[in-house]
């Protein structure tokens, strides 16, 4: 009898002592997800949490927010180990505290995870990588190109083929020629948004952009003649383009008032099929970015931070979103470019969009990944700036912009980056 | 005698709740003391330690002033205190005048002049990021109204936002169209509350309406005016919002203010050292600025 007391008093306290461990286990898992506020990752995002809900019983609160909020947001919440988001949204610009993000590679190999991306997109520089492992999930995927109307260059008997910017350049001549007298203007680019032209520069630039002790340094002789390059395309552009942003120039383009434009295509894609928007439908296509430098990628990836207290089901947030189903679908709905290869080869879509796909598929496969801080890619724009308004030559505008870097110490994660990128001086 | 003992009872009834006084005021002084003074001294710590919140969660040591010499010789910095100056000394003076201006014709109770006063107005209660990205559409060279409007009168519209000196003009005129009203709507109060007796026995002296204005109206509103000339100026220089979204502080370097530049370093760069210290060098210059105005009130009212 006395047996049975101590059997039911020891089964009443390991009960009780089991019972807050259990309730805790069954306590729903919530985890918390960042993302630009933008009207496309976003909403891509919201559109996903009720299935993604049911499926896995793990809830999801969104924060979104514009793009320099959510990065201060996130370096904030990791230098000071706050651990308040489980999923972050970024790119190489977060670079800072890429340290502090939880590595995948574990996941990756444990899901097969990973197998339909774009190889280049997977690779370090679009993805991100610290430390040689693997710490973000690229779930979309933009390069810079060039965009071409098709009649006009039917009418002025010429093919958008380039290699090279001065290939280029010279089909931009023959446009001028062709076009003398017509408003029509033989290029566009967003000169006014003062962080884009710096795209052409790198595309017309092969050298390093951190030299050997791992600072940040341009050769200077092939810095001199990619600016004076770049400058020289100001004269294809409509008058005042040194102030157009995004909006102009991408309204100069569906106008059909410019033959080629240079710029992200996921800005004007969606735009340029819709007959209420555009006067170009069915007159463009997609273009080479021409070399010897890289096109420019916009790769954002998703990150599981360090301080996360659900990495696992962080995770899984990140397959639910981050797939080729979600790809195709969302480039279709958001016009977010798609990081996966079936998209590009889907028959049913190069039906519609043969004039865009495979230029954009090339171009995504040549990127390349900036190793610049943020600090240093704007000491580097805004001096280009000048250097466009004819305030300063390409020399001094060197001068002052290593005088700036000088005093920026560049990140361990972006001085892989570039080493990975081929990037970094030999 | 009567009065004697109300002082007294006051002075005892006083000794009695004072310490229920102290109780209520105490905790709220403490709040306002801690809310106030605490960012500065910490900004002031920070300005002399060498930090940044992206390669280290505390501080890598002091480092006395040099975070202050090095913001004074730097390039950038001392572009950014260009431009704010140029920004505030022109926009401030310009909205001064135009305010004032405005202030008389829109002066009146008719509901013709009371529907203008509430459209002058508008610009007040638009939100400086709204107004600037607004501005930045009609400022387009290409498809802007402004030049569209322009061309009416057979000007060609310059390349408003493209230009570095058009730029710096368009950051100007975006400034004086938000805020003039604030002047209108101060100067409105102040010719309001001078006496009509005042300006009736200036005109049956012979005065006209200009003399009136100068000699009656300006030395009775010159206090208040000086106010006002105050508030706009600290408040033009803190401006950042309207000119992220006009400008972006470009092109180039051209409308980057000192504002931006210390937003660039705390909140991009992270180097919490650097923006302390441009922070505390901005604060000197908006004293320094203050003091010269508060320098003429004093000569003003000498003079008087």
């Amino acid at each position: 009898m006395k047996r049975i007391y101590v059997f039911t008093a020891l089964c009443l306290i390991v009960s009780l002592l089991l019972s807050p461990g259990m309730a805790l286990a069954q306590e729903p898992k919530e985890i918390v997800a960042t993302y630009m506020q933008a009207g496309t990752y976003d909403k891509a995002a919201e559109e996903l949490v009720p299935a993604f809900e049911k499926a896995t019983g793990i809830k999801v609160e969104l924060i979104v927010a514009p793009w320099d909020v959510l990065n201060q947001n996130h370096i904030t919440d990791l230098t000071t180990g706050t651990g308040a988001y489980d999923v972050m949204s970024g790119e190489f610009w977060i670079a800072t505290v890429f340290e502090h993000m939880l590595p995948l590679d574990d996941y990756v190999k444990r899901d097969n995870y990973g197998g339909d991306f774009i190889e280049r997109i997977w690779s370090p520089g679009p993805s991100n990588f610290y430390d040689g492992k693997r710490i973000g999930v690229p779930y979309s995927a933009d390069a810079y190109g060039i965009w071409y109307n098709t009649e006009i260059f039917e009418q002025c008997q010429l093919k958008a083929e380039w290699e090279t910017w001065d290939d280029y350049i010279a089909v931009l001549d023959k446009l001028q020629t062709c076009l003398k007298g017509k408003d029509i203007a033989p290029m566009v680019h967003y000169f006014g948004q003062i962080e884009q032209p710096a795209a052409i520069f790198l595309g017309m630039y092969d050298g390093y952009l951190v030299d050997k002790n791992g600072n940040y340094a341009l050769d200077r002789e092939k810095a001199i003649a990619a600016l004076n390059k770049m400058q020289s395309l100001l004269k294809y552009n409509p008058e005042g383009v040194l102030g157009f942003d995004f909006n102009a120039g991408n309204a100069v383009f569906l106008a059909g008032k410019a033959a080629t434009m240079v710029g992200w295509p996921s800005f004007i894609r969606a735009n340029a099929d819709d007959p209420a928007q555009s006067q170009v439908v069915g007159k463009w296509a997609m273009a080479k970015f021409p070399g010897p430098g890289f096109p420019m990628v916009s790769a954002w990836n998703l990150f599981i931070s360090k301080y996360s207290k659900n990495p696992d089901a962080a995770w899984e947030w990140i397959k639910f979103y981050a797939n080729p189903e979600n790809g195709k679908k969302f480039m279709l709905k958001y016009g977010i470019g798609s990081p996966f290869k079936s998209t590009y080869e889907d028959p049913e879509l190069l039906k519609t969009l043969a004039h865009f796909l495979p230029g954009q598929l090339e171009n995504l496969s040549r990127v390349k990944s900036l190793p610049w801080t943020f600090a240093a890619f704007e000491a580097f724009f805004r001096n280009e700036g000048d250097f466009h308004q004819g305030k300063i030559t390409a020399e001094e505008m060197l001068d002052r912009v290593q005088a700036e870097w000088n005093e920026i110490k560049v990140p361990e994660a972006l001085i892989q980056l570039a080493d990975a990128q081929g990037l970094m001086e030999k | 005698m009567s009065t004697v003992m109300i002082t007294q009872k006051r002075r005892r009834r006083l000794r009695h709740d004072w310490p229920w006084m102290a109780a209520f005021v105490v905790p709220a002084a403490l709040l306002v003391v801690a809310v106030q003074f605490y960012p500065l001294l910490f900004s002031a710590y920070l300005s002399t330690q060498d930090w940044t919140l992206t390669s280290s969660q505390s501080s890598e040591g002091f480092v006395g002033l040099q975070n202050f010499a090095k913001v004074l010789q730097n390039d950038v910095f001392q572009r950014a205190v260009r431009n704010s100056a140029l920004i505030t000394g022109t926009a401030v003076v310009l909205e001064m005048i135009i305010g004032t201006a405005l202030a008389y014709l829109a002066a009146g109770s008719s509901r013709i002049i009371r529907a203008v006063r509430t459209l002058l107005i508008l610009p007040l209660v638009i939100a400086p990021v709204a107004a600037g990205t607004l501005w930045r559409m009609m400022l387009n060279s290409q498809m802007g109204l402004t030049n569209y409007l322009l061309s009416f009168l057979g000007i060609q519209g310059p390349d408003w936002l493209g230009n570095a000196d058009w730029a710096l003009v368009s950051v100007i005129i975006v400034d004086v169209w938000m805020t003039t009203p604030f002047v209108l709507l101060v100067v409105l109060a102040g010719v309001s509350s001078i006496p009509d007796e005042l300006h009736e026995s200036a005109a049956l002296d012979g005065a006209s309406r200009w003399k009136s204005f100068l000699y009656i109206d300006v030395p009775l509103m010159a206090p208040l005016l000086l106010l006002t000339f105050l508030f706009r100026m600290l408040e033009s220089l803190l401006s950042l919002d309207s000119i992220y979204t006009l400008t972006l502080g470009g092109p180039g370097y051209a409308t980057f203010t000192m504002t931006y530049y210390i937003y660039t370093l705390g909140l991009r760069s992270f180097n919490l050292g650097m923006a302390a210290a441009a922070s505390w060098l901005f604060m000197s210059f908006a004293t320094v600025a203050l003091l010269v105005v508060f320098w003429l009130q004093r000569r003003w009212q000498t003079a008087q």
